[in-house]
């Protein structure tokens, strides 16, 4: 599998590291909601189609990056950094 | 010249003679021959003996699908088994060996297996094996019991045991166009990309690229095949943005458009060049991809379709035209298609006589007719061999009336007498790799064969492969696909000229003739159309499971030869239609890849590892280095005679008595700097970073999302916006994603930047009641007091010339101070110490030491948080800031992390004076004879020196509340149960008297 | 401390490093392998939004102009920079002192300064298999369409992080991690015999 990281190009998937399902929302850090802290770390979705992941270019220029890919065909649909850089462009 | 050579014709060069062994026998062959030519010019007919019934087997097909003739090759001690024949290029010094025979091929005990043939059917193993319901042997007991027995009977090879000395290598290559197959249709896609100037790499897995033209015998562009075919080959040399890559097996169309392919560099070789690799695994990534892998002959089933002397038509044809050879001299064919009788003109041409053709279909066209004719052959349409007979070699075949509507033979059978038998049960595109990339083949009536299904990743496919099995079409479609792969438009193309011999595509719906006898489907596996039929008979209806119970195509050669009869006989048996029963999905490899190429250089001493600065000194000092991770550091420096514990024991001893040394290099450092740096601290940290002055150091825990405990360390403020972050060792690289994680997705706003640093730095924690004494003797521009240095305080100096930073802070209990400089001055600094440190009793120590200073002092370390310890279970509770939310906090007091009955870390005291064991139980009641009760376990442990004893530490069930109870250490695996005392995880100095000083 | 220190600084490659030709180099070598050894190597990081500034920063203090772009680079007279990550950059000069000189231009609102003089270890190949001996290793295209002249890119060999800037049209500087140069020299030595090569 090749995932196009927004900074280096496409890259083959042994330089990434799966950090997780993009969809998840971490509570504000004084919240004491047990439940949303709950769903943060447990709760994952697991569809059969697109797919909101996280995934650290690890063995590259290590930012991480928010990918669609579809978990039937492995297609990645979108590939874009989580931070607001681009391409170290001024 | 040999029997069966022909006088001329063919890609060998009959100047130069090869000589090589088979079976201890020596024989000669020419270069250009594989060992499967070679053999059969010698008139070598027997290759090997079969999986299960030990039959006799010859060479069915002439390359990659080759199931029967395996062979295993030796090179100096090294054996590597099941490799076909047809795949073998001879060299001088060749040696090889028929497999699975005992004690010859000639002379095989086995082959008495053939008479219990119905005791050894489809399922065979399941149904044996599986042992009675109870007693000693029940289930799958049985079958270990015997599976050894038969491991020995049945099979292929036998592999080396001798380390394989061969180089392996990996490479990585990317293109435009990566064209699969080098035959005319690939040989025309590669030109027409490379003459739009994309990046193309050409592979085939042959030694001679040109693929069917090299035994076509048709005529390209005024010129035999072959010759056009070299022609196209040079041309495609003398550009340079094409790679050809003969001798490379594609074997896996992986996500992404990426493809694995073995290059086998230097088989073909008696002595590789130096530094050449033996084999060469290649990860290409191509833009596009265009198929052109041709097309495997099928045979037909029928009894005695396996003996030595019947083979695969197309594969003959190979022999003579490509090889000179002639399989056999008097010769018969058997087909349902109209592609067998240009190999009979072949093999006529070349100088056999064909005595007849035996066409299972009663119309036979004019042009066939007519090429028959040419053959000078006895034509017998709608006919069919019902028997082919002999030991060793073809005598002769039964031939019967047969009609392929209803499938059945009537008439008497008419024997003929021939030496060998050309079958060809029509073809099949070699659609593995598209059905790899996903979706599924498509069965076409007309064709009778599975087409590739519609590309879902990035590829075309061009000639045989897409059912288009002409020449004239193969070089249009290549054409077509090379323009294609680089997204150029059509342009004007001049197809060259082609004469080829007539003959519609497509062949009769004949897959089998059903009479009684042996009658192979899978000839690599021994499974015959029987065993079909058993199994479904016996409920079987599942291609996959059919597969997997017969074992069908699950062979060497993964079902080349036999996929498609085998799925048209379990569709006869189902009463559907090939369509509806559908096919199994190809998987890599294509074929037998050899796992060196896997492993590639990342074996022995080539493996990544890690040094510190100070290495070569450790080494020089007779440190025994002990791998941890990646890195490699000191265990113990031992002297002459001592154990392991004696060493370490005297290092602790010394340490603690007057002063130790240690390489800390390898303990992860992060520098976290920027405006923001002390917040994202605080952050994920569980106490707090805001407060701690430039120039001090913090002891610092972190927990992961859930509450548990993640890592520790200590933490130095060298600047405002400046640390310098420890982890521990193992922790590191996970330390750094973590904080790189909060960084980009959870705290975008913050200004910090995190930048591995542990290389830059040497690090040596120098301590006990000596260890001021040597720093004050050696540190320039700083004093080491503790006014100027206070417990956990930083300064800068200079040691032996060379800048440094030193922190008192201590890991072993003792007065200690990590000392850090610039890398490439470690050893410089290090050697300096030694030297200053020498009339102190300066010692180095090893981990040996480091751990049993630690356990003495009750510090945790990755043993201990071990991802399901909080920091409650560690008794670090006292560092969770109660005045900041962090990375934990708020699931850290769930209800299940905050039992009373958690285990917690406590000391345990060996009660019987004999070492205890990592991972032991800790029970309340002994019983050795049924162990149990776990009440927890050991962590690590030592002898301890200071206190003249075994202890360790552990988790154990409510921990601090059984301080000073006893329990029984509970080790079954290593025979070791004894009592114990369970106190304070704090076994030395637990006021700190010694660090504080 | 911007005075140079008498002491020698110890290469991690010094037990491994032979020099002369190596391999099957009797035909001439396809390239040659050596240790440049700079002075200084710093990382430098910008702001979001503060590149522009850094890469001014960077022309300033090493008369170096970066190009725009994703890994754009430059390497000229003994001096060389590229992008490594986004807003990110490594330096190079033959010269000790590069991170006191940048700790001076680069203000805490533009940006961090990391040295990294000791921590890294360059590992220079060059000559005409120089792509072909590093294919072997790196799953990048280092062709000069692909990674042209003076561009860097983060990469990976199994555990071993590198950087890799084109400092010419046929040769590379690997910049690794130092604990692992010595095993990684050792083994692009061990994929650079097919090809012959020479240690300068």
């Amino acid at each position: 599998m090749l995932i196009t990281c927004p900074y280096c190009g496409p890259r083959d998937l042994s330089e990434f590291t799966y950090q997780g399902d993009g969809n998840r929302q971490r509570p504000a850090p004084n919240s004491q909601d047990l439940d949303a802290w709950n769903a943060y770390v447990y709760d994952r979705q697991n569809p059969a189609g697109d797919h909101n992941e996280i995934w650290q270019h690890s063995g590259g220029c290590r930012i991480h990056i928010r990918v669609v890919r579809n978990t039937l065909t492995h297609a990645i649909s979108s590939a874009v950094p989580v931070r607001g850089h681009h391409g170290g462009k001024a | 010249m040999s029997p069966r050579r022909t006088e001329q014709g063919g890609r060998i060069d009959r100047a130069r003679t090869i000589r090589f062994t088979f079976d201890g026998a020596a024989y000669s062959g020419h270069p250009g021959d594989t060992l499967a030519s070679a053999l059969l010019a010698n008139g070598v007919s027997l290759f090997g003996r079969s999986f299960k019934y030990h039959r006799p087997r010859g060479v069915l097909a002439a390359g990659v699908d080759e199931p029967n003739a395996l062979v295993t090759i030796l090179r100096g001690e090294a054996r590597e088994p099941n490799i076909p024949a047809t795949m073998v290029e001879i060299h001088d010094g060749l040696v090889a060996e028929s497999q699975n025979r005992f004690p010859s091929l000639s002379w095989d005990v086995s082959a008495v297996n053939q008479l219990a043939g119905p005791l050894i059917s489809g399922g065979f193993y399941y149904k044996t094996f599986m042992g009675p319901i109870i007693g000693p042997l029940k289930g799958t007991r049985f079958w270990m019991v015997c599976e050894r027995f038969i491991r020995r009977a049945a099979g292929l090879g036998r592999a080396g045991t001798v380390p394989d000395k061969a180089r392996y290598e990996r490479m990585n290559a990317f293109c435009d166009v990566l064209v699969v197959g080098a035959g005319p249709a690939g040989l025309t896609a590669a030109k027409a990309a490379a003459e739009k100037g994309a990046r193309v790499i050409l592979a085939d897995l042959e030694p001679r690229l040109g693929g069917s033209a090299n035994w076509s015998g048709e005529v390209i562009d005024g010129k035999p095949a072959a010759e056009w075919a070299a022609a196209a080959v040079n041309d495609l040399r003398a550009v340079d943005n094409v790679r050809l890559l003969p001798r490379t097996t594609v074997w896996g169309y992986y996500d992404g458009n990426t493809l694995a392919a073995l290059e086998r560099v230097s088989d073909h070789k008696q002595h590789p060049a130096k530094g050449e690799p033996r084999h060469r695994q290649w990860t290409i990534r191509a833009k596009t991809v265009v198929l052109a892998t041709g097309a495997l002959e099928r045979p037909l089933v029928f009894p005695g379709n396996d003996r030595p002397g019947v083979m695969l038509a197309g594969a003959a044809e190979r022999y003579a035209n490509e090889f000179g050879v002639l399989p056999g001299q008097k010769v018969a064919v058997f087909t349902n298609n109209d592609s067998a009788y240009r190999a009979a003109h072949a093999l006529k041409q070349a100088g056999a006589a064909i005595v007849a053709i035996i066409d299972v279909r009663a119309d036979i066209s004019a042009d066939m007719l007519d090429f028959a004719g040419k053959a000078e052959t006895e034509m017998l349409p709608g006919h069919a061999v019902v028997a082919a007979e002999g030991g060793r070699k073809l005598t002769g075949i039964k031939v019967q009336r047969f009609d392929a509507a209803s499938g059945t033979v009537s008439g008497e059978p008419r024997s003929v007498a021939v030496d060998c038998l050309l079958m060809s049960g029509g073809w099949s595109p070699a659609i593995h790799l598209a059905s790899q990339a996903g979706a599924k083949a498509e069965w076409n009536e007309a064709l009778q064969a599975f087409l590739p299904p519609k590309p879902t990743q990035k590829w075309t496919g061009a000639g045989a492969f897409t059912g288009a099995f002409s020449t004239d079409e193969a070089i249009e479609q290549g054409h077509a696909a090379g323009l294609a792969a680089c997204s150029a438009g059509r342009d004007h193309f001049d197809a060259p000229a082609i004469e080829a011999a007539p003959g519609a595509p497509g062949s009769e719906p004949v897959f089998e003739i059903q009479v009684t006898g042996k009658s192979f489907v899978d000839f690599q596996h021994d499974v015959t159309a029987e065993d079909v039929r058993l199994a479904h008979r016996e409920g079987f209806v599942s291609v996959e499971h059919l597969k997997r119970y017969t074992t069908l195509g699950m062979a060497t050669d993964q079902g080349k030869t036999s996929n498609v009869p085998g799925l048209a006989i379990m569709a006869a048996a189902l009463g559907k239609a090939i369509p509806q029963v559908g096919t199994t999905r190809f998987r890599p490899p294509y074929s037998a890849v050899s796992i060196g190429s896997l492993a590639g250089e990342r074996h022995g001493d080539l493996k990544p590892e890690r040094l510190t600065p100070m290495h070569d000194w450790h080494i020089a000092n007779g440190a025994t280095m002990y791998s941890a991770g990646l890195w490699w550091r000191p265990q113990i420096y031992g002297h002459a005679g001592e154990t392991v514990e004696q060493a370490y024991v005297r290092e602790t001893k010394g340490t603690r008595g007057t002063a130790g040394i240690v390489d800390v290099s390898t303990l992860g450092k992060i520098a976290v700097q920027g405006p923001d740096a002390a917040e994202l601290l605080d952050r994920v940290y569980t106490n707090m970073f805001s407060t701690l002055a430039v120039g001090k150091a913090r002891y610092g825990l972190m927990l992961r999302e859930d509450g548990l405990a993640f890592d520790d360390g200590t933490t130095w403020r060298l600047g405002e916006q400046d640390f310098l972050m420890t982890t521990t060792t193992a922790n590191a690289g996970k330390v750094m994603q973590h904080l790189e994680y909060f960084l980009d997705v959870i705290w975008p706003e913050l200004k910090v930047t995190i930048t591995s640093v542990t290389d830059q730095w040497a690090g040596a924690a120098i301590g006990g009641p000596n260890a001021r004494a040597i720093l004050a003797a050696c540190v320039e521009g700083t004093a080491v007091d503790n006014a100027a240095l206070p417990f956990m305080g930083i300064v800068h100096g200079e040691i032996g010339g060379v800048p440094v930073m030193i922190c008192r802070l201590s890991f072993s209990g003792e007065m200690a101070f990590e000392v850090y400089c610039g890398a490439d001055w470690g050893t410089h600094v290090w050697e300096t110490l030694m030297e200053v440190g020498k009339p102190f009793g300066l010692v180095p120590y090893g981990l040996e030491a480091l751990g049993t200073m630690r356990i003495e002092k009750g510090h945790v370390t990755g043993a201990e948080i071990d991802g399901r310890t909080t920091a409650r279970d560690l008794h670090l509770d006292w560092m969770l800031s109660k005045k900041k939310p962090f990375v934990g906090s708020a699931m850290m007091d769930r209800e299940g992390l905050v039992a009373a009955d958690r285990l917690q870390l406590v000391g345990i005291v060996s009660l019987d004076n004999r070492p205890l064991n990592g991972g032991a139980h800790i029970v309340e009641q002994l019983d050795e004879e049924n162990p149990h009760g776990s009440i927890g376990h050991i962590t690590a442990c030592c002898y301890s020196p200071s206190l003249g004893k075994y202890i360790a530490l552990a988790l154990v069930e409510g921990g601090k509340a059984r301080h000073g109870s006893r329990a029984f250490t509970s080790d079954p695996l290593r025979g070791r149960f004894g009592p114990v005392e369970i106190v304070s995880h704090h076994f030395f100095d637990p006021e700190g008297s010694r660090m504080h000083g | 401390m911007a005075r140079s220190i008498e002491i020698e600084r110890l290469s991690p490659l010094a037990q491994v490093y032979r020099a002369g030709p190596h391999g099957n180099f009797e035909d001439g070598v396809g390239v040659a392998l050596s240790e440049p050894r700079p002075g200084s190597i710093v990382q430098l990081a910008a702001w979001p939004g503060e590149e522009r500034r850094m890469i001014d920063a960077i022309r300033t203090v090493t008369g170096l102009a970066l190009p725009d772009g994703a890994g754009g680079g430059v390497s000229e007279g003994g001096k060389a920079a590229f992008g490594f990550a986004p807003g990110k950059f490594t330096v190079v000069d033959e010269k000790d002192g590069l991170a006191a000189a940048f700790a001076k231009a680069i203000t805490p609102a533009i940006g961090t300064v990391t040295d990294l003089s000791h921590g890294r270890t360059v590992i220079r190949i060059e000559g005409p298999e120089a792509e072909w001996v590093l294919a072997k290793f790196f799953a990048i295209d280092f062709s000069l369409a692909a990674f042209p002249l003076g561009a860097g890119r983060s990469t990976t060999h199994h555990d071993v992080f590198a950087q890799i800037q084109r400092t010419g049209p046929d040769r590379f500087d690997v910049h690794v991690f130092r604990s692992f140069a010595r095993s990684f020299w050792t083994a692009l030595c061990h994929g650079s015999e097919e090809v012959g090569y020479e240690v300068a």
